[in-house]
């Protein structure tokens, strides 16, 4: 008994000593899952409806495109699903090209050729309460989502 | 002692003589110096001879020290900022003296090294060299050289310009289409959601530290291997050419008992067991060739720093990815593959980015990690270039690198805008550079 003792007393003490190990890793390596993110908030405004030519609008600052047909908005990813280079309007040919492999989408983001996995992603929009386009890039709504700000605003 | 006296003394440990006089200078050359005791006393003439292993592992390592020793020159000039370090190249480029040319230098180097190391893993594969008791080291040999791609992928970040951002951008999304881990692994890279000041510090410190001290410690373990497995691969053919006109080994002395049970003596180990006619001294016969070839892999780079520039293109822009974006020749074979690959069932699609980023890769690194427990072709041909009996082999390896530069050629030569197939003499139409 008393053997059996002294060697569990020396397995807690060897092992209380290796855990400190163990603890290090751990929180070395926690230290590198960021818990801020320093990013532009994914829910911004953009400019108001009435200053929207019609057919698409490329921003640069978000990488999308804003399309409007008419009175109506609706707001497409300009990130290639592939590997997530930006794709380019290609309005002669009314379709999105990405410039890295090639892939083709159609005007509402669906995939005409090239290796893109998937459609590109279209984001909700709305009007804020001072009168401009808000988008949310932390969602995604449905093809054929639409947007008609009121009778006045457009 | 006089003063004078000590500092010979203090000299001759710490030099070597070119021209040894006796066996015991030689031998003394190698053994008392803290830089040429991981050398083995003899090295048989084979072994250093020039055509057998081309000198590759060698010149890999010459190109390694050379973007050690230029890479921390430039952390004197480096910025890891998102602001400053687009900036930082600028200055390093054009009002640092001679910043263009460690920064060529650095580049050539590591351009270099790829191949280098690439046709370094040929050569061992084509002589047989990985096979018994070295198939530990050509695991060290592949973890080298994914660390050397590592290497590059994290340097090329760091200019900030439009080739940098696009090519991690795309490189990073790779990342992300690895099963389970791929979403996390991404972020973790990054650190962040998107390519910012995390992921640059990040890449910067995994380039100038992380990396490169595993490369070194990776290095030196794969060459005390080389010398625990009893030398290069090229003495074995000397050996069986002994054994056969020797008969049965004598029995030999064994400095282990255990080595004695086991039937493995000390001296099969570093095979003394050779005739004086192919062994030389070390000290000089492989340590002038070191040096040689170190200085001609360093004149080789040099002289391609002062002819061709590193690029350096327009600041990162995250709305304007330029068309083409091409990665550096390297990993041109998997941009191929990922533009190629994606395959759609139904309404089913696997991404291009996983078959051609993470599949092909992948099953091609695990079946060159597992080749020697896989290969059953009779043993005996271990040190001979492409010899009858690894035929087959060979001729696998020699089609998979083939592939690979066809793809490379492919992509390199034929691709243009939106990666559209363009014959090189085809104009490619006007894309915009700027919004």
């Amino acid at each position: 008994m008393a053997e059996s003792r002294r060697g569990f007393l020396r397995l807690i003490g060897k092992g209380s000593v290796f855990l400190a190990f163990l603890v290090q890793i751990v929180a070395a390596a926690r230290a590198f899952v960021p818990n801020v993110l320093y990013e532009p908030s994914r829910r911004f405004k953009v400019r108001k409806p009435k200053d929207y030519p019609q057919g698409v609008t490329f921003n640069d600052e978000h990488r999308l495109f804003v399309v409007r047909q008419e009175n109506d908005f609706h707001v497409v990813s300009a990130v290639c699903t592939h590997l997530g280079c930006t794709v380019q309007w290609k309005p002669d040919r009314d379709e999105f090209d990405c410039p890295c492999h090639g892939s083709r989408f159609h005007r509402d983001g669906t995939v005409i050729a090239g290796p893109a996995p998937r459609p590109l992603a279209w984001y909700p929009v709305a009007l804020s309460p001072d009168g401009y386009l808000e988008i949310d890039t932390a969602e995604t709504v449905a093809r054929g989502f639409r947007f008609t700000p009121p009778p006045g605003q457009a | 002692m006089r003063g004078g006296g000590r500092l010979r003394a203090l000299w001759r440990t710490s030099t070597w003589t070119w021209a040894p006089e006796s066996e015991r200078e030689a031998g003394e050359a190698i053994v008392r110096n803290l830089w040429l005791h991981w050398f083995p006393n003899k090295v048989t003439v084979r072994s250093a001879s020039w055509g057998y292993s081309l000198w590759l592992g060698t010149a890999a390592a010459s190109l390694f020290l050379i973007l050690l020793v230029t890479g921390m020159l430039l952390m004197f000039f480096y910025v890891p900022s998102v602001e400053q370090a687009y900036w930082s190249m600028k200055d390093i480029r054009f009002a640092v003296s001679f910043g263009w040319l460690l920064r060529n230098q650095h580049r050539w180097a590591a351009h270099l090294m790829v191949g280098t190391t690439f046709l370094h893993m040929a050569r061992v594969f084509v002589t047989g060299a990985y096979r018994g008791p070295r198939s530990l080291n050509w695991l060290v040999g592949i973890a080298l050289l994914l660390l050397t791609l590592l290497l590059s992928f994290t340097g090329y970040l760091l200019p900030w310009d439009q080739l940098a951002y696009w090519a991690v951008t795309v490189g990073t999304n790779i990342a992300r289409e690895a099963p389970v881990v791929g979403e996390t692994l991404r972020f973790l890279l990054l650190g962040g959601s998107t390519i910012g000041q995390a992921t640059l510090l990040r890449f910067y410190v995994l380039h100038v530290f992380v990396l490169p001290a595993a490369v070194l410690v990776l290095f030196a373990y794969h060459m005390w291997r080389v010398r625990k497995d009893g030398g290069l691969a090229a003495i074995e053919p000397l050996r069986r050419a002994r054994a056969q006109a020797a008969g049965p080994p004598a029995p030999t002395k064994s400095y282990s008992l255990f080595g004695v049970t086991r039937g493995a003596t000390i001296q099969t180990l570093v095979s003394t067991d050779l005739e004086e006619e192919d062994v030389a001294f070390s000290s000089p016969e492989l340590v002038r060739r070191v040096v040689l070839v170190f200085l001609l892999v360093f004149n080789v780079t040099l002289l391609l720093s002062v002819l061709f520039n590193a690029p350096l293109e327009e600041a990162a822009n995250p709305a304007l990815t330029p068309n083409p974006a091409k990665a550096p020749w390297y990993f041109l074979w998997l941009q191929e593959l990922v533009a190629s690959t994606t395959v759609r069932i139904g309404g089913f699609s696997v991404s291009g980015g996983f078959v051609g980023g993470i599949l092909v890769p992948g099953v091609l690194l695990l079946l060159a990690a597992a080749w020697p427990f896989l290969d059953q072709s009779p043993r005996g041909t271990e040190g001979v270039w492409l010899p009858r009996e690894r035929r087959r082999q060979n001729l696998v390896f020699g089609l998979v690198a083939l592939a690979m530069i066809a793809l490379i050629i492919v992509s390199l030569y034929f691709r243009g805008p939106s990666w559209g197939f363009y014959w090189p003499w085809q104009p490619w139409p006007q894309e915009p550079t700027r919004l």
